[in-house]
């Protein structure tokens, strides 16, 4: 039987839960981003999240418990599928603006992993336009409906040559991963073993 | 030849005077590496914490790196720097930390110094006295002529991916 030349990684899991200390009612949009060399084969590769709130038993933890699952196909390991998250809430007026961008790896050693990432929002760089940021993301991101159109792509996976980008970083998302991986070791790649940096035992 | 995948990211730093920083990190690794894919060098956003004191920059990492030999094991060369108000860089710190050789994933905690001013120095300079090839700072033949006080620390998460490194009869 020919060697494969192709690996599969299948992906399954939950964005479990945020915490934004000072923001209420956000919800999550989820995407992956990865090389040129791979191709998601089943599942979906986007999706948005409920509207969540923070409650008398959980007055300072938004919980989403969003399901992800996803399959790829690759010849390559280099552009690993990389999960990227945007969070939105809204300001003053109503209007959807973005609380956070983050993103992570998808972990590549098989198991069950928990990872909790930053979550950042461009900084303007003049006062003025800080205290009229909310009103321009406003306006771009409403159509004539009034339902909140899909928000320009975030920054998060851009080329490091770019000058210095200014964020503030006010919150963080947990998200927990099951990792499962076909035909990687018959190419000769070798995973290691063991618990990712948080650990198989966190449930 | 063996073949070494790096995914990952520089997550955090926290413990430096200031707390509005970016980092500058690259890659050196000796003559029997050679980088097949992804950027050498770069620069993570700068961030301004709101919740916490650890500055997020959350900055990916993904290399593909092939090799003929074990000597000159890849590093990364960390340099974190702090902005204050007025739009002005200050050194932060210098770190180094080897890519973890076992496969699989690691938490890396990377501790950092700066060179330490002199008194006169503290008082003009905004942010201390820089090295002026930040790349001897990766290597060891020439820190004993520095003397140097201790930054924060720099948070890794660094994934390995080996192949082809049984071939060779290489334990990881």
């Amino acid at each position: 039987m020919a060697a494969p030349s192709v690996f599969l990684l299948a992906v399954s899991g939950e964005i479990e839960s945020g915490e934004f200390p000072g923001f209420d009612d956000l919800y999550c949009k989820f995407s992956f981003v990865y090389g040129q060399d791979w191709v998601p084969t089943a599942g979906l590769e986007e999706g948005i999240s409920q509207i969540t709130s923070k409650s008398s038993v959980s007055p300072t933890t938004l919980v989403w418990n969003f399901p992800i699952d996803i399959t790829f196909k690759s010849t390559n390991p280099f552009g690993w599928p990389q999960i990227v998250l945007s969070v939105y809430g809204p300001d003053f007026f109503g209007h959807d603006v973005v609380r956070g961008y983050g993103a992570v790896h998808v972990p590549f050693v098989p198991g069950r992993h928990k990872r909790t990432i930053a979550m950042f929002v461009p900084e303007s760089t003049s006062r003025l336009q800080q205290l009229t940021s909310n009103f321009y993301f406003a306006f771009c991101i409403h159509n004539s409906a009034g339902a909140p159109e899909r928000a320009p792509d975030p920054p998060v996976t851009i080329p490091p040559s770019l000058p210095v980008i200014r964020v503030r970083s006010q919150g963080f998302v947990t998200v927990c991963f099951n990792v499962m991986t076909k035909d990687l070791h018959k190419l000769g790649y070798d995973v290691g073993q063991g618990p990712g940096p948080q650990g198989l035992q966190q449930a | 030849m063996a073949e070494l995948h790096l995914f990952g990211q520089i997550e955090s730093g926290c413990g430096f005077s200031e707390r509005r920083l970016f980092c500058k990190w690259g890659l050196h690794a000796g003559a029997a590496w050679t980088l097949l894919a992804g950027a050498g060098a770069g620069q993570t956003q700068l961030d301004d914490p709101q919740v916490g004191d650890a500055a997020q920059w959350g900055h990916p990492l993904d290399l593909h790196l092939a090799t003929k030999g074990l000597q000159g094991w890849p590093r990364l060369l960390l340099e974190v720097w702090h902005v204050d108000g007025w739009g002005r860089r200050g050194l932060a710190g210098y770190g180094v930390c080897h890519v973890p050789s076992a496969p699989g994933c690691h938490r890396v905690t990377c501790v950092t110094w700066r060179p330490r001013p002199t008194r006169r120095q503290r008082l003009l300079a905004p942010g201390g006295p820089e090295l002026r090839e930040p790349a001897a700072a990766a290597g060891a033949a020439d820190r004993f002529r520095l003397r140097t006080e201790a930054a924060g620390t720099v948070r890794l998460q660094l994934g390995v991916l080996a192949r082809h490194m049984g071939r060779f009869g290489v334990a990881l």
